[in-house]
């Protein structure tokens, strides 16, 4: 058979149908200029200018990228951050993307606005690659699923409303019928993530004993946030060893709660200008401050309530920055309600983006070194350009099109999936030995022989393949679910080399070697 | 010739070969029995199987580990501390430690490590990973049950393929003696499993009975040539599959920057090491004995 009419089996073609589909969905890109919009807080400026956040699904290459603002070209991270801090408070900000321009005033510091250097193809880097922060759940008392998918949602509400969008929240088991949940957020400190989603967010003020209204929706129909004339640190000071501040924000209490307030109050007692219990608010069972009720408000239906707390720090800038922690944190929670059940961090992993950088690089290099090698070892063995040549180009194509795979089907590509990538290429690499060796074995004679032939090496290789699948099925459950993105990989992986890329690197070593 | 030497060496010696893979699983079996009597594990876990912190500090600042080892062991008595220096393949460099430490928490640790290196840590040059000893525990649980199930699917699969009973079984010891002197050989080499270390293991079912099943193949299916033929070209192309993928898994265990990927090449590369041991003197030995009964060949 001519080289020519190789072009024509229909393993061939498939083969290179399947390769040129993994490269588009990959879509790699050498280089991209601005940054790309990582999320927006909600109600914050940026918010309010109709800036929206990357949906979490998207292609990572189908990004918004801000590429001028205020006709500055914007070309990397430094170019950003040095642009928009030099913009003053009540200064229009004209910022330009590939997909719309925003123009809006600077009305207080914080823009809301939080961006990330862009993706230059659709793979998705694992925590491990990016940096970030993974925490894995486990609720105190025994839930079901249902139960679960609540926990969730209320979680999911939370880090929005708290400004972290490049979020992954989902239900995890293990073997023995433990229920956990994973959150993984990218760029996010492992302080912020603990506080929102372990912390069960019970918020209640009472009056002595008595609760007069909670967290949530129902009781709370307004938080004041991002707005200066409501929400704010007040009052700083200096106390023992350091400084103390004040955030209020104020907050609408729904009918029912208003009706419950008039109903407290009615019975207490007036001492000078205020009564005489405090309304407590209490965080978790922690109380977060007292708050003193003027006398006029007895036995009224109080629909607007200033809500504040402490915030404390070594210098007056700590506890400002405490102070605002503390709000959005407090804020965050009145919105959002309570989770069902108290959880408990049983895994928490953090990881820096130098880190992250380090461990991408040195993949690289490694999986480079690794081929390389194994191409030392083919040739060797076969001192032929004739065998290891091909034997490379599929090796470098399967990974293509483990990578195309994981693109398409967001699967996040972290250090177990690197190592599942390199299972299945030595699981190929092997294969391709058998294939070569039963065809070098005695010289063919005719058509029929090499079916024969072929036709055993792929018995071998099937029933190598069922095995390797069969071993890795147990990973999907097993440990949380941590390590579903090794199996899956894995498993992908042999599947495409047994079904797309060793059918045609057979008919592809069979006509060179004839 | 040499194959025919070879061939005659093979022939009056391949029982005498048996036994030695016997006598190691025996001495492996008693090395994981020694450490359950005085542990009472068989193998030592790292901190993600029993609980505790690794840390990852990125600096230039140049650390003396045995200092800083000695400062943790007393300031955290109840702790196991383990401290490694990254390096960096391609460039030698050292950007950073690695401390892993038992029964701590990182809110314990974190001050302790600011203030001994003089090093602010921030989320920019710290990573951390913290594990509860209850879910190390379960970890470690689960992991074993999927040990178990990869086997015993893997086990079905090869019934499925070959249909008879000695050569099924003699494939899925192959297996067994891996795991079992690999565990035993990464113990005295004082690894401390951890969870990508189980991954692995599930791998090594996969991948140890690659050899076996061409093996069994070549001499139950191509009888056309003679038997010592069959083995002598099964163990050429089987020799070539381990040696490529031992060649892949060494080197990738000098490059690789990462713990969890340096532990998952180690247990691979001495597994398939044990593994031509196991295929080419346990495995072809029985299926000689088998083919020699069944169809008497020699």
């Amino acid at each position: 058979m001519k080289i020519k009419n190789l072009f024509k089996r229909w393993r061939i073609i498939l083969f290179l149908v399947v390769l040129l589909l993994s490269l588009a969905a990959i879509n790699p890109q050498l280089s991209v200029d601005g940054v790309a919009i990582r999320s927006v807080e909600k109600d914050s400026i940026a918010y309010n200018a109709s800036i929206i956040s990357t949906a979490q699904d998207a292609a990572p290459t189908d990004q918004e990228l801000i590429l001028e603002i205020d006709n500055k070209e914007i070309k990397n991270l430094e170019d950003y951050v040095n642009v928009i801090n030099s913009i003053k408070i009540d200064d229009v900000v004209r910022i330009k993307t590939n997909k719309a321009d925003y123009t809006f005033l600077k009305t207080q510091e914080d823009l809301g606005l939080t961006v990330k250097e862009p993706a230059t193809s659709n793979l998705r880097k694992g925590l491990e690659l990016v940096g970030g922060t993974r925490v894995l759940l486990k609720p105190v008392e025994k839930i079901t699923d249902n139960e679960r998918n609540d926990i969730i949602s209320v979680m999911e509400n939370r880090l929005n409303v708290y400004g972290l969008s490049d979020i992954k929240i989902k239900g995890a088991d293990d073997l023995t019928g433990n229920k956990f949940i994973l959150v993984e957020i990218a760029g996010a400190t492992k302080e912020e993530v603990e506080s929102l989603v372990a912390g069960q967010g019970k918020f209640e003020a009472r009056i002595k004993d008595e609760i007069v209204f909670i967290g949530g929706e129902k009781d709370i129909t307004f938080v004041c946030r991002n707005d200066g004339t409501c929400s704010g640190v007040r009052n700083c000071g200096n106390v023992e060893n350091g400084y103390n501040c004040v955030f209020e924000f104020e907050i609408a209490l729904s009918p029912k709660a208003a009706a419950k307030h008039a109903e407290v109050t009615r019975n207490l007692d007036i001492i000078d200008l205020y009564l005489s219990e405090t309304l407590d608010l209490y965080l978790d069972n922690e109380l977060v401050d007292s708050l003193q009720i003027s006398s006029g408000l007895k036995g009224q239906e109080v629909n607007r309530i200033l809500i504040s707390g402490p915030g404390v720090g070594t210098t007056q800038e700590e506890a400002i920055q405490n102070a605002l922690k503390q709000m959005n944190k407090l804020q965050t929670v009145l919105i959002t309600g309570s989770l069902p059940t108290k959880l408990e961090i049983v895994k928490i992993d953090s990881i820096s983006p130098v880190l992250g950088k380090a461990f991408v690089k040195n993949a690289f290099s490694t999986a480079l070194l690794v081929i390389l090698s194994v191409g030392l070892v083919i040739f060797i063995r076969y001192r032929k350009l004739k065998i290891t040549i091909p034997m490379m180009i599929t090796v470098l194509s399967e990974i293509i099109i483990i990578l195309g795979f994981a693109a398409l089907f967001k699967q996040s590509l972290d250090l177990a999936a690197i190592a599942g990538i390199i299972a299945a290429v030595g699981t190929g690499v092997d294969d391709q030995i058998v294939i070569v060796d039963e065809i070098l074995s005695k010289p063919i004679g005719d058509e029929e022989e090499w079916k024969k032939r072929i036709k055993k090496a792929f018995f071998i290789i099937i029933a190598a393949y069922a095995t390797t699948v069969a071993a890795m099925m147990p990973l999907f459950k097993a440990g949380a679910g941590l390590l579903t993105g090794f199996a899956i990989v894995t498993i992908v992986g042999v599947s495409i080399g047994v079904l797309i890329t060793r059918p045609a690197f057979a008919v592809i070593i069979k006509t060179l070697l004839e | 010739m040499q194959t025919e030497k070879l061939e005659k060496f093979y022939n009056k010696n391949y029982k005498k070969l048996l036994v030695i893979p016997f006598i190691i699983l025996a001495l492996s079996l008693l090395v994981l029995f020694y450490n359950y009597k005085s542990t009472g594990f068989f193998i030592d876990r790292d901190v993600s199987l029993q609980g505790g912190i690794t840390a990852n500090i990125n600096t230039n600042q140049n650390i003396d580990i045995d200092e800083l080892k000695s400062f943790l062991e007393n300031k955290f008595p109840k702790s196991d501390i383990v401290i490694r220096k990254i390096s960096e393949f391609t460039t030698g460099k050292a950007p950073g430690i690695i401390i892993e430490a038992s029964n701590i928490k990182d809110s314990d640790i974190r001050p302790a490590l600011s203030d001994k290196l003089n090093i602010e840590l921030t989320e920019k040059n710290y990573s951390i990973e913290e594990i509860s000893s209850g879910l190390g525990e379960s970890f470690f649980k689960d992991f074993i049950i999927a040990i178990l199930f990869a086997f015993l699917f893997m086990a079905i699969v090869v019934f499925i393929a070959f249909r008879t009973l000695i050569p099924s079984l003699a494939i899925i010891l192959s297996p067994i003696f891996d795991l079992t002197i690999t565990l035993a050989i990464i113990s005295l080499l004082d690894f401390k499993l951890s969870t990508a270390g189980l991954a692995a293991f599930l791998l090594i079912i996969g991948y140890s009975i690659d050899t076996d099943i061409l093996l069994t193949t070549r001499v139950l299916k191509r009888r056309e040539e003679s038997l010592f033929n069959r083995m002598f070209s099964s163990m050429k192309t089987g020799l070539t599959m381990t040696a490529t993928t031992i060649v892949s898994v060494g080197v990738g265990f000098i490059a690789t920057n990462s713990s969890v990927l340096k532990q998952i090449f180690a247990i691979i590369l001495i597994a398939l090491l044990i593994d031509i041991m196991s295929t080419y003197f346990v495995n072809m030995a029985l299926l000689k004995i088998y083919v020699k009964r069944k169809y008497n060949e020699n």
